[in-house]
Order: C-alpha cells, then structure tokens, then sequence
C-alpha cells in the first residue's frame, strides 16, 4: 500500500531547523492494521501526515500505490488523498453547522455521486456505527464517544482503501475507547488498511504492527500476531 | 454540493448573528447608497437622448475673451450667426434660434407673466418633440402660431380642447394653439412651456437681428448625416474670423473673430458641460465622476468590513475548511465555496438595498427635482444591472477571504482546535480599516470644505444690499419714459422706500451689457471693454452701494446726464461733433484697475469716450467711483463696469425698503404699479431670494455630499464595531488575566480603544494630504475662494476618533466588565 524510503521532513523557522522525521522507513502492505507509537514530539503526527498527504516530506521518496508521491503539487495529492483515504482524529473534527446526516455526507460530495446513492451510502455508514438514529442531530447534541462514531463514518463512508486514525480514542472513555477500537478492528477486518497513531497500549494492541518512533526515527517494530 | 454550501452558509450567517447583522447592513446601506447615486449619475448622463437624431443635433457655444476680463463659456450665439451657418457651412442640414423673452397673457380678464421661446420654423424638425394634440411639422408655420406643454395648456384652457384656441399675448393678434406637447421631462436641458414661430417677435429683434455683437438666442443646428461633429467643431473658429465682421465704433475696432470662439456640443454633451446662460442648469462631468467615485468609495468600505470580518472569524471556520480538504475538496473548490458565501451575503444584502432604495426614493427624487425610476419590471436594464453590482461586491469582498481561508494547513489545524491559525493577518486587516478612515475622514473633510465654500458665497459680503432691496421685472421697454419716471418717482415716495432705481440689469440677473472704452489718446484698435449699466439717479442708494470716491449722480445737475440723442434728420452725415454727447459716469473699483489710473480718487475727473446709440460718442467725466460688487455668482470675478443715466434702457426698477413693516411697503408698491399698469401684473423679487436662489444647487450638491459621506463613516464604524467585537471575544482570557492581575475596567477599555484608535490616527496620515490637494484643486475653480484651514483637517480627525472610540469604547466597557472568572473560564 505504501513504502517510506529515507523519508526526511524538517521544520525551519528563522534560525532553528528541527528534524521531526529523520530517515524513517517504513513498509505498510495492504490490509495491515498498523499502529505508531511514541512519546509526545517524536515525530507520529508528522508521520502520519505525510502519509495522509497533508503535508509533503523535505527529502526522501513515499511510494502509494506503486506511485511516487512525495513531490506531487496539492491539486493532485488531493485528488489521490479523495479517493484513497480517510481520517480519523482525536477531536473529532466534525462540523458544527451540519447535522450528522449531512457531516458524513460531506466526504462524498466531492466524489460526483448522485443524491440518492449518498444517501444510502451515508445511512449504511451511520448504521455501521449505530449511530444512524442521530442522524438530524448537531455534533454538539452528541457525546464524545458518539461524535468519533459520526467521524468514523465519515471517514469510511467514501469506501477508502487507507484509514489514517490519529488517536481516535484519545478524547474517549475507555469504553468508548474500547467501542472504536473494535470498528477499526472490524473495518481492517473487511480489507481496509489502517495506520493508527496512539499513546494507549493497550489499544495498540489491536494492531497488527506496531512502530515505535523516537526522536524521528524509527526505533523498533513489533509484529504482532493477527 | 450546492445545497451543502448554501445551507453551511446559512447556518453560520444565523449562528453568527452580529457579525451577519453587521456584514448585510453594511452592504444593504453600502449597495442603497451606491444605487441612489447611480440613479443620480444615469439620470445626469441620460439627458436629450431621446431625441431621435441626438447624433446629429449640436448647439453652437462659445468661449469668450473679453480684453481684461477671465475667459467666459456660454451657450448663448447671435441672431446672424444661424443663418450663415446654413449658407457657408455646407454639413449643415437645418437650424433653428430659441429666444427666450417674457410675455403677459390675458385671459378672462387676468394678466399672467409667462416666459415664452420664440423658435425658427425648423425647430420642431430637429427636435422630434411628441405632440399630444396638433402637427410637429407644420406646428409653427403660421406666424400666430403657439404650441404649449400640457401644464400651459391646461392652465389657460383647463378641460377644453386647447387646439384651435387663441391667446392674447402682448396685446398683439390672437396666437392660436396649434400643437400641445407634454412638459419637459427632467432629463432635457430645455425649459420650454409656451413656444411661439420667431415671426412673433421678429419686430422686437429687429434691431439686433443682424448684429454680430448681440449674444441673444440659442443656436442648434442638425448636420447632414455622416458628418463629423467633430471634424466640423474645430473648423467652426476659423470659420467664425472669417465671417462675423469686426465692429467698427468711434471709441475703436472690434473683432468679433478674436473676442468670440465658437464650437459645436453635441445635444447629449449639453447638460455636462456647464456653461453660462443655460436653459437648466447643467452638472458637470467633473461632478458627475466624483460622485460615481463617492459610490464606489462607499462600496469600498462595505467590501472592506466583509473582508476584514471574514478573515478575522477565520478561526471558526478552521476546521470545516480542513476537513472539507482532509475529505477531498481541492482548494479552488473552497474558494468558489467562500466566494459563493459572500455573493449569498451581497445578494440578501442587495433585496434589502432595494426595499431601502425604494423607502428613499421618493424623498430623494424631490430633493433632486428629477423623476428618477426605479421600477425592475418595466426597466430591463436594471435587474442586470444590480446582480452584476452585486456579482462585483461579492466577488471583490469574498475573493481576499476565500484565498486566505483556503490556504489553511489541515495537519495543523485538525491537530488542535485551531493552532496554526491567527484569525487571518491582523496587520493587513488593520491595513484596511486604515483605508477605510482614510476615505471616510477625507470624504468628511470634503464634505466641510465644501459647506465651507456654500456658506462662504451665501455669506461673502457682495457688495451690496441685498437684504429688503426689491427688484420689479420685466419693466416694459416700450413703456414711455416719462410713465417710467413717474413711477420710479411715486415708489420713492412710499414711506416704507428708501430709495427707487431703474436699471438695465440688476445683480444676479443673468444679463450684460459691454462696451469698448477709449482713453484719450488711446491707440483705436487697443481693445477696452467694459460692462455698461444703464442707471437711474439713485442706483447706488437703491442698491445700497458703497461710494470709495468721488461723489453719486446727481438730479439737481443735468450734465450728470446724458443728452438725448441728435435727430437724424438734422444732423448731417459725417457730423461727428453733432454726435458727440457729454455726460457724467459711474466706474467700479476694477474699472479704476483696469483703465490704468493710480487710485479711486485719482480716476474722479478723468475723461473716456464711448459708443452712443445712435453711433455717435458718449464723452463721459468719472465723477464717482464704488467700490466692487459682485453682478453674478461669487464664483465669478468682478468684470471692471460703468454706470451712466440712461433711463431708456431700463428693464428693472430696484427698490429699497426700510426695515421693518415691508408687507405693507409691498401692498403699497402693488397699489402703485396697479394704478400705472393695470393690464401688468407685477412681477416682484426679493434681491436676497434671486442671490439665494443661485446656490440651491450647489446647496443641494453639498448636502448630498454630506449625506452619503455620513453613510460611509456608518459603513466604516459598523465594520470597526465588529471587528472591535471580535478582537474583544478573542481576548476574552487576556482582559481576564490581566483583571486577576490588577487592571481595571478603565485599563481594559483604554487596551481597546486605543489598538482601535491607532488606524484611526494613521488613516489621518493618508487623508489629510489627498484631501488637501483634491480640496485645494477644486477651490481653485472659484475666483473667491475660503482658505484650507488646518483646523478643519484636524477636527475631521479627531471626529473619527471619537466615533470609533464611541463605537469600540462601549463594546469594551462591557467585555471588560464580565467576570474574571468568566473569561478564564473560557476556551
């Protein structure tokens, strides 16, 4: 699915440079459930998105799909990232003007497809998720666990092939915690890739990998059983 | 996705609801404003296009040099000048004069002072008039022809058919209507409302009518389609030196082809171009542009208070921005989606410009006089018009925050709340409500110089009394002098008279009267034109004139008075000394300047020749001199003049009144005229309301001026309040630190007001010095002119400040207010 080689990505402000991600390789195939794990500052977020492609490396090569990536333009990062990805975060990020319906409904928007197929495809998400009875509801008439329902179905409502999540239970009770983990489970069950970032050990467990990263690199790999 | 757009836009216009209220009011008012003027400017530039052959219709104007006196423009020509125009200018199609002169109609045993044109047969073929009743062809061929506007019609005919019906104008034949035409509409710079053949008043321009020197009439002329206006314009002087002849006078030559320039205005210029003796008074483009660009100014200001409100609520729409990228959108795709918002908030902006344009029109149509329509089912232009008003409001409003909202970092955003984004670049932001001030002090300051120049000529000293001097008009011509003399004489007898004077023109009366001076030994072709008043004995009382040196006419000395005129029949040709007649003059200040002498007392006594009537000289003996006064506007210099006894040519009786019971003095003055002229009706006017009169449109222009300048400060304050409101909701933990540590409300609301009043006080940097060159070139268009003062610059300044600091204090006070722990509370 997807292949870092050598991959470098800087931060310069005026008179510091700081290496966020130094050489780090890494290989994900698809169907893995990857998780990376590390202390605050050593470079997960960076990581992942650079492989969400929402950022670009400063050196190295990222291969997606057999396609070297790392130095195409926004317009056609965008495109891949359309039609390959989606995103999971710890604040949910869903939008607070629209109701759950139409909040998962937003990742097909940009995809041209008719009214009525969204539809069924926004339901079927939401009731993935059993969150479908909420789905005239507003975000902040939700509670946390709730709302990363709603954000997981957004993400998989577009049918991608690579789930990024960036700790999804990290604003959750354990329960809800848990309760997220066992639909990614699910989701990487039914063929789609996922590179999680999290702190929680034991959701980590879920993976099938786990990379730990210090300091921008890469530190050790654990594979797990599946 | 349209559907998600408008309804995410929707949505944050309710959930945001000041800074929606702020952003459509803004533009509501911005767009209103912009509209009425606009309406104002279509309506300016749409004069005499309805004429069918507009293209091909000019009016002869002329620029007039006159030795020592400023260069004049007038719309007026001479009665010869139509006719050989048509023999030696061969583009020429057909022309036609338009003179105006007062007539009294009788009827039913009344008398009514009207003001008719008498025009030449080809009138009604160049001007495709409609004709509600009659033939525009043949309308005045009848020499006893007379064609009305409906209002005339009806006034004299009421309900009846008015064809077929006769007037009696001036007591001459019965004029029988032959053509009803409906009243002038406001965008024609023709005032027309009786119309007669010029056949009606040939007898009265006899004298004039081949005079070259007489400027009397209007000139239009329809060239031969395919003819080059242009080409033809410029031709016109060369033309004009070889045809009109030089006058030849014992006080010296006039060349007429040097004094007078003429030039041809197409018919749709006319109005735009102001000049003097127009039908209507004219606005010129100069006025016209500054007034679009007050329009444009205005819907800066509004584009700018979307722009900065925009991006400084930026933070709020972080996230949906980078979610909508996280989930596929490409940036263009966001940027149509913001400009899409802001074309949402210009067009709910726009209905509601409409309501306020339809709420002001009424008002503002009067206010200006002029029907102006703003009706967007029968006007096709107009729809288009406002959407693609709105489609470039919105556009240039949105285009700013929808690149800066598109360009937000995802990764950044979507990690935190909102880390990574600023609320937009507050520098550029601060930038903008600088540009704003900036415009809106200068408008102010404009705005007062403006007042300041109205008031400074309502005000000037001009001279003369002005107050409770009357002036009776239309004094009849024809009238006998010894009838003129008698009542000149029984009015200075009422008790309530200070003094009575006749005239042959009055101050503010449009009319003048030159005359070529010659100095003993002068060179006879030295050109020395002076203007010539035809006085009575006690014009300086009458008139309240101040006398500098010399001594006034007096009655009791007959050689202050011109002799009468030598009969023809006993003087022989090229008896000059039978022709030649002494009398006593009058000269004004200038008059001293521009004849050379050393001082006003210096000129008493001195002698100059001019014209007489009868072609004969006048040796005039300046036996006074009064100081400077002004014969027209205030805008206009003070021509040198003289002043001699000619009671023939009086056309006007000044009368000053004492102070004091002047409605009886009136009564009085009513019952003297009545007993004189019983078949006259009098036709009175009240010196102070003729000067006023003057400046009713500039008083006009100048409150307009005030009025969309006072909107565009609204404008620029609704948007300083909503930024002020947002910076303090942005602060909210710091004002709450910094109570906890020790500031008081007082510290707090000086934090805000003063970030606020810093563009204020740099907007003043840009203002002052654009306003003060604009101001300075627009003052300099005057002969007398106020002085820029300083003050004024600073007072709008701090006029500013005080409103921005009126508009930010309050929201200050109150954020500043709040518990501490309220605001720490908060995030």
């Amino acid at each position: 699915m997807l292949k870092l080689v050598d991959l470098v990505k800087a931060y310069r402000t005026e008179e510091v440079e700081t290496t966020a991600l130094n050489s780090v390789n890494i290989h994900v195939r698809d169907g893995e459930f990857v998780a990376i794990m590390g202390p605050s500052g050593c470079g997960k977020s960076s990581l992942l998105n650079i492989v969400g492609m929402l950022d670009t490396p400063s050196s190295g090569q990222y291969w997606f799909n057999g396609e070297e990536v790392s130095k195409y333009g926004e317009r056609k990062l965008a495109d891949i990232r359309k039609k390959n990805i989606g995103f999971i975060f710890q604040s949910f990020n869903l939008i607070d003007e629209l109701t759950v319906f139409e909040n998962v409904e937003l990742a097909l928007l940009y995809h041209d497809i008719p009214a009525r197929e969204r539809k069924e495809r926004v339901k079927a998400a939401l009731a993935k998720v059993n969150i479908g009875h909420r789905e005239s509801h507003l975000p902040q008439q939700l509670s946390g666990g709730q709302q990363q329902r709603v954000a997981i179905a957004r993400a998989v409502v577009a049918k991608p092939k690579m789930l990024l999540a960036d700790e999804p239970t990290g604003n959750l009770d354990s329960a809800n915690g848990d309760e997220v983990m066992r639909m990614l489970t699910e989701l990487n069950a039914e063929g789609t890739t996922i590179v999680m970032v999290t702190h929680s050990m034991p959701h980590a467990q879920y993976a099938t990998r786990i990379i730990n990263l210090f300091d921008g690199q890469v530190v050790a790999e654990n594979l797990r059983a599946a | 996705m349209l559907k998600n757009y408008l309804m995410v836009a929707l949505r944050n216009l309710l959930k945001h609801k000041l800074y929606s209220a702020i952003n459509v009011t803004g533009l509501a008012v911005g767009l209103a404003t912009c509209v009425l003027i606009l309406l104002f400017v279509r309506n300016e530039t749409s004069y005499d296009r309805f004429f069918t052959d507009n293209d091909r219709i000019y009016q002869v104007a002329f620029k007039a040099q006159l030795p020592g006196r400023q260069v004049d423009h007038f719309a007026a020509s001479m009665l010869p000048l139509a006719a050989s125009m048509k023999v030696g200018l061969p583009e020429v199609e057909m022309t036609a004069r338009v003179i105006q002169n007062s007539v009294v109609i009788k009827q039913g045993g009344e008398s009514f002072s009207e003001t008719a044109r008498a025009v030449d047969p080809d009138f009604f073929r160049i001007f495709d008039f409609t004709f509600l009743r009659g033939d525009r062809m043949t309308a005045l061929d009848d020499p006893n022809s007379i064609v009305l506007t409906e209002s005339m019609a009806r006034k004299y005919f009421k309900d009846q058919d008015p064809l077929g019906q006769t007037l009696d104008i001036d007591g001459s034949a019965p004029a029988k209507v032959t053509g009803v035409i409906p009243d002038m509409p406001s965008n024609t710079h023709f005032d027309l409302e009786i119309i007669r053949p010029y056949a009606a008043v040939a007898q009265a321009m006899r004298g004039i009518e081949t005079n070259w020197g007489a400027v009397c009439c209007e000139t239009y002329v329809r060239l031969k389609p395919g003819v080059d206006g242009k080409a033809l314009s410029d031709r016109m002087p060369a033309w004009f030196k070889t045809t009109a002849p030089t006058l030849n006078s014992p006080t010296g030559n006039v060349v007429l082809g040097e004094i007078f320039t003429p030039r041809l205005r197409n018919l749709k210029d006319i109005h735009t171009d102001p000049v003097m003796t127009s039908m209507r008074p004219a606005t010129s483009y100069a006025e016209i542009i500054t007034f679009a660009a007050v329009a444009a100014l205005v819907l800066a200001i509004a584009s700018i208070n979307f722009m900065n409100l925009a991006t400084a609520r930026a933070t709020q729409r972080a996230r949906e921005v980078s979610v909508r990228k996280v989930v596929g959108a490409s940036r263009s795709q966001i940027i149509m989606q913001f400009i899409g918002e802001s074309l949402l908030l210009t067009v709910i902006g726009l209905v509601l410009s409409i309501a306020l344009v339809e709420l002001a029109l009424p008002a503002y149509s009067a206010f200006l006089d002029k029907k102006l329509s703003f009706n967007l089912f029968t006007d096709p232009l107009l729809g288009p018009a406002l959407l693609g008003l709105a489609l470039v409001v919105g556009v240039a409003g949105g285009a700013y925050p929808a690149f800066f909202l598109s360009g937000f970092n995802p990764a950044r955003v979507l990690k935190g709340a909102s880390s990574g984004v600023g609320g937009g670049s507050g520098r550029l932001r601060m930038a903008l409500v600088v540009v704003q001030f900036a415009i809106s002090i200068s408008l102010m300051v404009a705005t007062s110089v403006v007042y300041g120049q109205l008031l400074y000529a309502q005000n000037k000293n001009l001279g003369f009394e002005k107050e409770n001097t009357l002036v009776l008009r239309g004094f009849p011509r024809s009238v006998e002098q010894a009838r003129q003399q008698t009542l000149v004489e029984a009015l200075a007898k009422l008790d309530g008279v200070v003094a009575a004077a006749g005239s042959s023109s009055t101050p503010g009366d449009g009319s003048e009267n030159n005359t070529n001076v010659r100095l003993p030994g002068a060179n006879p072709d030295q050109m020395l034109v002076l203007r010539q008043g035809g006085v009575d004995w006690d014009f300086v009382k009458a008139l309240g004139l101040q006398l500098v040196a010399g001594r006034e006419f007096d009655r009791n000395r007959p050689a202050d008075q011109l002799p009468p005129l030598a009969d023809p029949a006993q003087v022989p040709a090229g008896d000059t000394a039978a022709r030649t007649y002494a009398g006593a003059v009058m000269i004004n200040e200038a008059a001293v300047k521009r004849l050379g002498f050393a001082s006003n007392e210096d000129a008493i006594g001195k002698q100059f020749e001019v014209g007489a009537d009868d072609d004969g000289t006048n040796k005039l003996t300046i036996i006074g001199v009064v100081a400077d006064f002004h014969f027209r506007s205030v805008h206009d210099p003070i021509p040198p003049a003289l002043f001699v006894i000619n009671r023939d040519r009086f056309s006007d009786v000044l009368v000053r009144l004492k102070p004091g019971n002047v409605q009886k003095t009136l009564v009085e003055i009513e019952r003297v005229w009545r007993d004189m002229f019983p078949n006259r009706p009098l036709n009175r006017e009240f010196l102070d309301d003729r000067i006023q009169a003057q400046y009713v449109r500039e008083a006009k222009t100048s409150q307009m001026f005030a009025a969309f300048s006072g909107l565009a400060i609204l404008i620029a304050c609704l948007g300083l309040f909503g930024l002020a409101s947002f910076t303090a909701e942005r602060r909210t933990k710091e004002i709450g630190l910094r109570k906890v540590l020790g500031a008081s409300v007082m510290d707090i609301v000086r934090l805000l007001v003063w970030q606020f009043s810093k563009p204020v006080l740099v907007a003043n940097l840009i203002a002052w010095p654009v306003a003060w060159y604009f101001m300075d070139q627009w003052l300099n268009g005057f002969s007398f002119r106020i002085d820029l003062n300083p003050l004024l610059f600073v007072s709008a300044g701090a006029v500013a400040l005080l409103i921005a600091w009126a508009t930010v204090g309050l929201h200050a006070a109150r954020v500043a207010q709040a518990k501490p722990v309220t605001a720490l509370r908060y995030e």
